[in-house]
């Protein structure tokens, strides 16, 4: 099974309407494991956090059952989102939920289905994480001579040679020499 | 007769001599990315630019765009990795960014975070001209929600990775705030990138997308 994430473009459309928790999210470095297609946002919440999910799975259908029943949240609809070819949905986590990783699914009208996982925390267990320190963000690719470049100047410089050559040429023709 | 004239052949070798010069010398000498200067990296000073904008609900940012250097390109959610510190993007995928998705949504009152790569394997990627980025440029991004948000460079500086201010870059903010991070600060062959180039931005506007 693919990381969406890292993997497939389509995830990259993301689509998905606000929503009304941000705090709370949980300390867990690690990134929450994906099923095929179905977005979770936030992917950690804490027990009565409103979730969106949004895939892109249904893409024909325009709108697509969702089921978050593992969690005690039942089923819900997702229909269609203001970005193109994907439906979006939200659910309310109960407030008795227990902590731990629940897979959400979403089946559309065709037969293709969906699904990701949602981590829940513990309320209170701990603040947004920030990252820290810096970002690994460059492998030093764009440094160094830029060989095409160097042979395209090379290249100009050859002709400019040339030109040269050729004027002394005609200049010794016009002096009889 | 058609005979070219000793003054074509003079102008185009002219041209070819001042060309090819100018592609040897910058085509071997590989200067890197810009760098942003001191003064970008203090505070803008408050002024027409700087005015704030109320903050926006928290909606999944899709795409960012950067007029001033010419930055367009999706956004991918990151997480952290195994020693705490931001993931980034699949380095592959030239131009795409990405943005911290268990923080601040771009809007969202609080610091909202996108990183990208400066260059990969094959040359210069998504945000290699970053640290070109001046007090009062513009930064938009496009949310989920049928948005724009609008942000406004305040500061770009350049950090060690040895001495990396965390609060200052990660920290939470009271009103909008975006960190636009990438690579940068010299580079050598045994440690790579020595930092980060930050840009520090705030939300000026919202508008719906276009």
């Amino acid at each position: 099974m693919r990381q969406v994430r890292m993997l497939a473009p389509a995830a990259l459309a993301l689509g998905a309407a606000g929503l009304s928790v941000t705090a709370g999210l949980a300390a867990a470095p690690a990134r929450a494991a994906e099923g095929p297609g179905l977005r979770v946002y936030p992917a950690t919440a804490e027990p009565g956090a409103t979730v969106t999910v949004n895939t892109a799975a249904c893409a024909e259908d325009g709108a697509a059952d969702g089921d978050a029943s593992a969690v005690g949240a039942g089923a819900f609809t997702l229909a269609p989102s203001a970005h193109e070819e994907e439906v979006i949905g939200q659910f309310q986590v109960p407030a008795s939920a227990q902590p731990g990783t629940y897979e959400i699914r979403a089946s559309c009208p065709s037969g293709a289905e969906a699904s990701g996982d949602l981590v829940l925390s513990l309320a209170g267990a701990g603040e947004a994480v920030h990252p820290r320190g810096h970002v690994q963000s460059g492998v030093g690719g764009a440094l160094g001579p830029d060989p095409v470049q160097t042979t395209a100047g090379v290249a100009a410089l050859a002709v400019a040679a040339a030109g040269g050559t050729w004027l002394l040429h005609r200049r010794a023709q016009a002096t009889g020499i | 007769m058609h005979r070219i004239s000793n003054r074509s052949i003079a102008l185009v070798s002219v041209l070819a001599l001042c060309s090819g010069a100018w592609l040897v010398h910058s085509g071997t000498s590989g200067e890197g990315p810009p760098q942003p200067s001191a003064a970008q990296a203090a505070p803008a000073r408050p002024g027409a630019g700087s005015r704030e904008a109320a903050g926006l609900a928290a909606s999944v940012p899709e795409r960012i765009r950067v007029p001033s250097i010419r930055v367009d390109a999706p956004l991918t959610g990151l997480g952290l990795t195994r020693s705490g510190s931001l993931d980034v993007p699949p380095p592959e995928r030239k131009n795409l960014a990405g943005w911290y998705e268990r923080g601040t949504t771009p809007g969202e009152p609080g610091t909202a975070i996108v990183a990208g790569h400066v260059d990969n394997a094959r040359g210069p990627a998504v945000f290699y001209r970053l640290g070109a980025l001046r007090h009062g440029d513009r930064i938009e991004v496009d949310r989920a929600d049928g948005n724009t948000a609008v942000f406004t460079v305040d500061a770009v500086a350049v950090y060690s990775s040895r001495d990396f201010p965390d609060e200052k870059v990660y920290g939470p903010a009271a009103r909008p705030e975006l960190r636009v991070i990438t690579c940068g600060g010299g580079w050598s062959e045994r440690t790579g990138y020595r930092g980060n180039v930050v840009v520090f931005a705030h939300l000026t506007a919202a508008r719906p997308r276009r």
